[in-house]
């Protein structure tokens, strides 16, 4: 018994940072005819934000509403630092916060009743609640509209309350489905400092998102799935390294053809709105030679830019793939 | 298991109980909350207390004016007390009937109106388990359609103070008012939870609310004419009748007023007793059943007549109850009680029966609730 327990506790320390976050392992989920999800593996370990990419209709709902327990896989396993979210369903709860896609808000509750009774519905202290509510409030920039009925609130004010509401119970599984859809520039902003916080916090954080650019500022990994499969498990920095496109325009495009012919370079002309080509490049230091070498060549460079984040290029190439 | 988190954040221990309370009373508070700032509510609970306070008034009225019309053209005055009688069993008719009708409208979109919004998904997730999110709904649309009892509360008490009825009359029928609120309070959360849209599970539960009211009765029609059936009788010889006379003048009947002879014969008669229980269910039924009337000995006619509907409604259901056996002349050779003197109540077996039927349906429907969810119903999303 003694040795035995002695194995248990060895692995415990280093173990929480394998079985924290949240991991699914060949999940399937059916509707009827519609295979929704279908052998997936997913990952999102602790203290990381990870993007779950995909097209319309691929998966990603299911896929995070079975992560939030509330849908059962017909088959394979999902683990949430470790815990079975179908027999220990508490202890699990405790552990997510869930923003749905759709709003979902109880329209005539004020911003501080919606807080405060998801707070009682999760069961804190009750001599901290109050506290609790105006601290996320505060965190989501909504004190001033706290007692205003929250249907009087706009898009990306309910939004931001529905953040609010998912982190109320200090969750360390944080699961965001399309947080950013309707919030201005400057929220995004903000989105995107919490969220880097929250994962600087040992939150794991998993974030559904078409706005791929804007993963890219947030996102350490990228799980990408198509017709509920997972097609693609990276990291930023992998998606990076598989090489990026970039756009370049000039003044004069037959000079910039002509050079990068030269240069033994494959390029594509863009039939943008300015004229421009657009090529691969492997990495950072390809593309400061490659502008070197034009500028030297005198081809008068009128803008060299990154056509794509690291991330969409990965996602404009699985859906390259597909076809 | 045992990490520091789990106990931090675990509520002070009060016991299991207390802890599924409290989520339901929870769940209650923010329907609640919604229900009260809902401008619709105030407004039908307005009408509702305008439509009572009508029928209450028109009713005493057409009372009054037809106490008027005997006055002016016969001499022949009813014994009764006032127009109390008449009058509570008008309001109650009516108030039963409006509660059945509004009943649905506050209960059968709580659980898929909430799915609609996007809202049910979200209290799903939490620690609440699904008894506790279907309670708290069950219990938030009965408190909403309690309150429309409560309005009409004054008009049942006018009834009384008319005359003719003890308090002990409008707390019987309140409570059985309340508890018939109640049945399909729980009919309509439970097909909100089982029906992907609020349109058609409203619309599914004012059809089993006209199920209990009027399928009911036709089903007991029916069942009663494919319960032909025999009964061994013999002969009833009735005492000779007396003479009319007014009605002081008769001395106390005696009872039974026929007396068995001869042999036993098979008789056609109809069982009711089979179908009965369908009738049972009828709230009208149970509410009449319920409440108490005094046991009346027969009168000078041979027959005693029910008074009031509530006592019509209440003897005719314990009489199909009785079925042949316990009503035929002469069943088995034995007389029987007379028409009126039914006193085996009918509403506990009715109640019952609408209970099981209302747990059956919250059951099915907090299976639905169940997370996380292995099936779900065609056509609904869960978030």
């Amino acid at each position: 018994m003694t040795a035995n327990q002695d194995e248990m506790d060895v692995p415990a320390g280093p173990d929480v940072s394998a079985a924290g976050g949240i991991t699914a392992t060949a999940v399937s989920r059916s509707f009827g005819q519609v295979r929704a999800v279908e052998h997936m593996d997913f990952n999102a370990p602790a203290g990381k934000v990870t993007a779950l990419i995909g097209p319309n209709g691929a998966g990603k709902t299911t896929l995070l509403l079975m992560l939030a327990s509330l849908l059962a896989p017909d088959s394979g396993t999902i683990t949430v630092e470790g815990l079975d979210p179908q027999h220990q369903r508490a202890e699990v709860r405790r552990r997510i916060g869930w923003m749905p896609d759709t709003l979902g808000v109880w329209e005539s509750l004020t911003a501080r009743e919606i807080l405060t009774q998801m707070a009682r519905f999760y069961q804190l202290p009750k001599t901290g609640i109050a506290q609790r509510v105006t601290d996320m409030l505060d965190r989501v920039r909504l004190s001033d509209l706290a007692d205003q009925p929250a249907r009087v609130l706009s898009r990306g004010q309910q939004q931001r309350l529905s953040l609010a509401r998912a982190l109320i119970h200090d969750p360390s599984v944080l699961l965001l489905d399309e947080p950013a859809s309707g919030l201005d520039p400057g929220s995004r902003v903000e989105l995107r400092t919490m969220l880097r916080q929250l994962a600087a916090e040992g939150k794991s954080i998993v974030v559904s998102s078409h706005v791929l650019s804007e993963l890219d500022e947030i996102a350490d990994a990228a799980v990408f799935v198509n017709h509920g499969r997972t097609v693609r498990q990276q990291t930023t920095e992998e998606a990076a390294a598989a090489g990026r496109r970039y756009a370049i325009a000039a003044t004069d495009g037959s000079a910039l053809a002509a050079k990068l012919t030269e240069l033994g370079l494959a390029f594509r002309v863009e039939d943008g709105r300015r004229p421009s080509v657009s090529l691969m490049l492997t990495n950072d230091d390809d593309a400061a030679r490659l502008l070197r070498d034009l500028v030297l060549a005198g081809v008068a460079v009128r803008s060299f830019a990154p056509a794509s984040g690291a991330l969409e290029e990965t996602y404009m190439n699985l859906e390259g793939e597909r076809r | 298991m045992s990490q520091p988190t789990d106990t931090a954040q675990r509520p002070p221990a009060a016991g299991p109980g207390a802890g599924y309370l409290a989520g339901i009373r929870d769940v209650v508070v923010l329907e609640l909350k919604q229900r009260l700032r809902s401008r619709g509510w105030y407004i039908m609970l307005a009408i509702w207390f305008i439509l009572t306070g009508l029928v209450t008034w028109l009713t005493w009225a057409s009372w009054n004016a037809q106490r008027e019309a005997q006055r002016a053209y016969s001499n022949f005055m009813q014994p009764e007390t006032g127009p109390g009688s008449m009058i509570f069993e008008v309001v109650l008719a009516f108030v039963l009937l409006f509660a059945l009708l509004v009943a649905p409208a506050l209960s059968a979109n709580a659980v898929n109106g909430d799915r609609a919004g996007g809202t049910l998904a979200i209290l799903q997730v939490t620690l609440l388990r699904p008894g506790q999110i279907l309670w708290g709904k069950f219990f938030a649309a009965w408190a909403a359609a309690l309150a429309f009892l409560v309005a009409s509360t004054p008009f049942l008490v006018i009834g009384v103070a008319l005359g003719g009825m003890t308090p002990g009359h409008v707390v019987v029928a309140l409570l059985m008012l309340a508890v018939e609120v109640g049945v399909v309070c729980a009919f309509g959360v439970g097909i909100s939870a089982l029906a992907g849209r609020p349109l058609f599970s409203i619309v599914v539960t004012y059809l089993a609310v006209a199920g209990l009211v009027f399928g009911s009765l036709i089903s007991f029609a029916l069942g009663a004419g494919l319960s032909q059936g025999t009964i061994m009788a013999n002969q009833a010889q009735y005492r000779s009748y007396a003479p009319y006379e007014p009605m002081e003048e008769q001395p106390a009947p005696v009872e039974p007023e026929y007396t068995c002879s001869g042999p036993l014969q098979e008789q056609p008669a109809v069982h009711t007793e089979n179908v009965a229980w369908m009738l049972a269910m009828n709230p009208y039924v149970v509410v009449a059943d319920a409440i108490p009337y005094p046991v009346r000995l027969s009168n000078a006619y041979g027959m005693g007549s029910p008074v009031g509907a509530i006592e019509t409604v209440s003897q005719g259901a314990r009489y199909a109850m009785a079925g042949p056996e316990g009503t035929y002349p002469c069943a088995n050779g034995e007389a029987k009680p007379r028409y009126l003197a039914q006193s085996t109540p009918l509403w506990p077996l009715g109640l019952g029966l609408q209970l099981l039927l209302a747990g059956l349906l919250m059951w099915l429907g907090w299976r639905s609730l169940r997370t996380p969810a292995h099936r779900l119903a065609r056509g609904t999303r869960i978030a």
